[in-house]
């Protein structure tokens, strides 16, 4: 039976710090997601080469790149603009917020492309019937459109899900005491890597486990009518 | 004759798509209580016109009354014709139904929530009220059993029964039918008809596309033959039925018989 020398606790605190990340990544994520996907099906020009810029640039550099590039490159870029602005104390950007724009920008870019899949695949009769019976652009997306692409979205939007969470662990690397810092910090004290990442790699597992199966209960309830289980 | 009142005219309707003009110049009026089943071979422009009407298609040019509202159209800059007044539109579709040959029912709506949809969302009609209009029509469809049903669970004739409950639940000036039997099995095209003639017998305003040869003969009171984006024939089923003035036609019936 392996012991935790006394750092249970603190790997908890990390664990709910990831998931607060995790969670809150998302959020961004599925904000910038649905409105790159709009703007990709936009008729205006110049959203669709906006849209299509970020995606590209995004999905083309690592997340750690990414990460250290928006965490170190904002810090200067603050602190550059700070002064300008009769701001003149040194600006510390909060790590919470650093890693949590960050991964919410890079997966914004993931979203974009699957719910831009996902509104395609909504049949354009659909869509017809709803502007065929008096409904605005508007109102047919929020009564046809996006009850229906959920459906569509939801494999795509689970796997850039258990992606996200997984990226978290690089919040440790800009100072954020997520689980992860706090095996390797626990790790070091206590010259037992193994056995505080094993605790780590577990928690991920059950976290991802359970997103899962959260999933699956989802699909079933967005299939409903559509195709059986 | 006594005064009718115009429900839709049509006014020189002009539709392209690209080099192929699909409309070229399609007048007429269709009064209330009409039944008018539009003929023609495919390629002819019978939906495009049927979906004009609706502005599913703006027209390019020409003129288009509804309930004797002039729709408003404008000109952008890159010379396509748009609607003047979205609004205007989206009041003007409201009150015309369309049936789809795919019938259209939104999957993820049981029959029940298909039906009060566009009455309770669209004309705000209280949610009671559009529910126990919804049983009514439901029952007058013969499928007052399928309330609580999705879609994919019906079959095609029961859909498309469902599809004509939902159109009649916004108490519609005219029902427009684009093709309504076409992607249905032929045992299952008899009962649709059948929801269709007692509409027509109730003094239903209709508009019909369709290639169904009985019921244009049998249960409009007008029919219109259309060939290459023009109206070739107009007139009641009897007489066009027996004395075509066009060879086009006499060559169509000939060919459908």
């Amino acid at each position: 039976m392996f012991s935790l020398h006394g750092y249970g606790p603190s790997i908890f605190e990390g664990t709910i710090l990831t998931l607060e990340v995790s969670l809150a990544s998302l959020f961004i994520a599925m904000l910038l997601g649905i409105s790159g996907a709009l703007a990709k099906l936009s008729r205006a020009r110049s959203l669709r080469l906006v849209s299509q810029i970020y995606t590209t640039i995004i999905r083309g550099i690592p997340d750690l790149v990414l990460m250290l590039l928006i965490f170190f490159g904002g810090q200067v870029f603050i602190n550059q603009l700070g002064p300008m602005l009769g701001y003149d104390d040194y600006i510390d950007i909060n790590p919470f917020i650093a890693g949590v724009s960050t991964i919410g920008f890079i997966f914004g870019a993931y979203m974009t492309e699957t719910f831009r899949g996902a509104i395609l695949a909504v049949s354009k009769g659909q869509l017809e019937a709803g502007t065929a019976y008096g409904m605005s652009s508007f109102m047919v997306f929020r009564r046809i459109t996006l009850p229906q692409m959920v459906r569509h979205a939801l494999p795509g939007f689970g796997n850039n899900w258990l992606v996200l969470v997984k990226t978290t662990a690089l919040v440790s690397i800009i100072g954020l005491d997520d689980m992860v810092r706090k095996a390797g910090l626990a790790a070091g004290a206590t010259r037992k890597p193994f056995t505080f990442y094993l605790v780590v790699a577990i928690n991920y597992l059950l976290i991802t486990t359970l997103s899962i199966y959260i999933l699956k209960q989802l699909e079933r309830r967005y299939s409903v009518g559509v195709r059986e289980f | 004759m006594e005064e009718r009142v115009v429900s839709v005219t049509l006014d020189d309707i002009h539709k392209r798509f690209d080099a192929n003009e699909v409309l070229k110049g399609i007048s007429l009026s269709a009064h209330q209580g009409e039944v008018i089943s539009v003929l023609g071979p495919s390629g002819s422009g019978k939906s495009t016109l049927l979906r004009c009407i609706n502005l599913l298609e703006i027209p390019d040019s020409g003129r288009l009354f509804v309930s004797g509202e002039e729709v408003l159209l404008k000109k952008t800059r890159d010379k396509r014709t748009v609607p003047a007044d979205m609004k205007q539109v989206e009041r003007i579709r409201a009150k015309l139904a369309m049936v789809f040959q795919q019938f259209n029912l939104w999957s993820h709506m049981t029959i029940l929530q298909n039906v009060i949809e566009a009455p309770v969302h669209v004309l705000k009609v209280p949610r009671r009220e559009a529910i126990d209009k919804a049983r009514m029509y439901l029952e007058k469809v013969g499928i007052p059993d399928k309330l609580e049903a999705y879609p994919a669970h019906l079959s095609g004739g029961q859909q498309q029964r469902a599809a004509i409950a939902r159109a009649l639940a916004v108490e519609p000036e005219v029902i427009l039918f684009d093709e309504p039997t076409s992607a249905l099995d032929p045992e299952l095209v008899g009962e649709v008809l059948q929801v269709m003639r007692t509409l027509a017998e109730e003094g239903r305003t209709m508009i019909v596309v369709t290639h169904e040869m009985g019921f244009a003969q049998e249960v409009s009171s007008r029919v219109i033959f259309l060939d290459e984006g023009l109206v070739m024939e107009d007139g009641d089923p009897e007489t066009i039925f027996n004395n075509p003035a066009t060879d086009r036609f006499s060559a169509f019936i000939k060919a459908m018989v």
